[in-house]
């Protein structure tokens, strides 16, 4: 009905049947050869960065958190440094203000101690010094009285001296 | 008009020379897409790079022209379509055999029965996606929208899709390969002169030609879907 405006064409339904089947073929073909595995590759490239991003995004979320941490946790040391060093200073100064205190009054009681030592060296000096008088006056004496002491004298002595007791009951 | 070898099967006649440049065009087709999917990694490279895109634009065809998520349904068969009539308006610019008078591999798409016969499976698939969404009753309910005696108007306009479809890309390559063939006989007309005349005239007709060719491909794709598509969404 068309034909007189086709110049010379020939409508061959073989041709078009023929056509139809190889473009079916040539489908089904490209199907199993590329399609499929192509588009499934797309497919799993679009998840695969879909999900890089997700997780890029939570990358990024937890270093902020850490980031945030750290830096809390660097405040943190370093007030606690600071306090350490200050309880540590004021240990030291206590630790230095009473080994001076204690050295002081070890010295003073060393010396007061020294001082008794010389004053009880002092008075046992003294008393020796008074026995020794006394030993040697005694000494002296007896060696005089040895000397010059005989019978007479002796009994004149005794006498006297009995002589004082009875002076002294008297009394 | 060109002889032709034909032979008849099943009383049915089939033409040779569309015979061959067919399974020559799907040869191309086939070899360029096997060739480049080869290999297929994640990260592209090369081929797969242009396999992709090739992908990619036929996929942009669809997604201009239909309803969102149909990549999946026909994103295989407007590439098919695509690249076959891609390679069919482009055959007969570079690959023209004529043995004792009979063509025998030209451009596929400068018969008309050719074009028709794309036109025509694109109209099958247009009623076959709208029987598929709506049933047959309401896909025949379609025509007479929006009033009843309008049948024989949306009647015409299916006839007219289909005619326009085919004959828009034959006649657009035939003519191309016409020009070009009359050009090639002027060249071989008399002498040296004629062939340096007409080597540039041949060389910018061609590669007007392939322009067309690219052209006319996209075209016919992009309407095929348009006719889908309105299938597919049913204005109430």
């Amino acid at each position: 009905m068309f034909t007189h405006l086709i110049v010379g064409a020939e409508f061959n339904i073989g041709d078009a049947l023929f056509y139809a089947a190889l473009f079916l073929i040539l489908m089904f073909g490209i199907k199993v050869v590329a399609w499929k595995p192509v588009t499934k590759m797309m497919q799993d490239r679009a998840d695969k960065i879909s999900n890089d991003i997700d997780t890029a995004e939570q990358a990024r979320n937890k270093a902020v958190d850490l980031e945030k941490q750290r830096q809390d946790a660097l405040a943190n040391l370093q007030e606690e440094a600071s306090k350490i060093i200050n309880k540590a200073q004021q240990t030291g100064d206590k630790r230095r203000d009473s080994i001076i205190e204690e050295a002081r009054s070890d010295a003073q009681s060393l010396k007061e101690k020294a001082q008794a030592d010389i004053e009880q060296q002092k008075k046992d000096a003294l008393a020796d010094s008074k026995n020794d008088v006394a030993d040697l006056s005694i000494e002296i004496a007896s060696k005089i009285i040895k000397k010059s002491l005989n019978a007479d004298d002796q009994k004149a002595l005794i006498d006297s001296y009995i002589e004082g007791l009875g002076n002294n009951e008297s009394n | 008009m060109d002889k032709t070898r034909t032979f008849q099967l099943f009383g049915l006649t089939f033409n040779v020379g569309n015979m061959i440049s067919g399974i020559v065009v799907a040869l191309i087709v086939f070899g360029l897409v096997f060739y480049c999917s080869r290999k297929i990694q994640l990260k592209p490279k090369g081929k797969q790079n242009f396999l992709e895109y090739m992908i990619d634009f036929t996929n942009g065809i669809i997604k201009s022209t239909m309803p969102s998520g149909s990549t999946k349904d026909y994103g295989l068969w407007a590439f098919t379509l695509f690249y076959f009539i891609l390679i069919s308006n482009l055959l007969g610019l570079f690959l023209h055999i004529e043995v004792g008078g009979v063509v025998y591999v030209k451009s596929p798409t400068a018969d008309p029965i050719v074009a028709m016969a794309f036109a025509l499976m694109s109209l099958l698939i247009a009623q076959y996606s709208s029987v598929k969404k709506l049933g047959y009753k309401k896909h025949f309910e379609t025509y007479m929208q929006p009033i009843s005696y309008l049948l024989p108007i949306n009647l015409m306009e299916e006839l007219t899709n289909f005619l326009t479809l085919g004959i828009r890309v034959y006649g657009n390559i035939f003519a191309g390969e016409l020009l070009a063939g009359l050009i090639a006989k002027m060249a071989f007309s008399g002498g040296v002169g004629m062939i340096l005349v007409s080597s540039p005239l041949e060389l910018a007709w061609q590669g007007f030609s392939v322009f067309i060719g690219c052209i006319q491909a996209y075209v016919f794709v992009t309407l095929s879907c348009v006719y889908v598509a309105h299938k597919l969404v049913v204005e109430e």
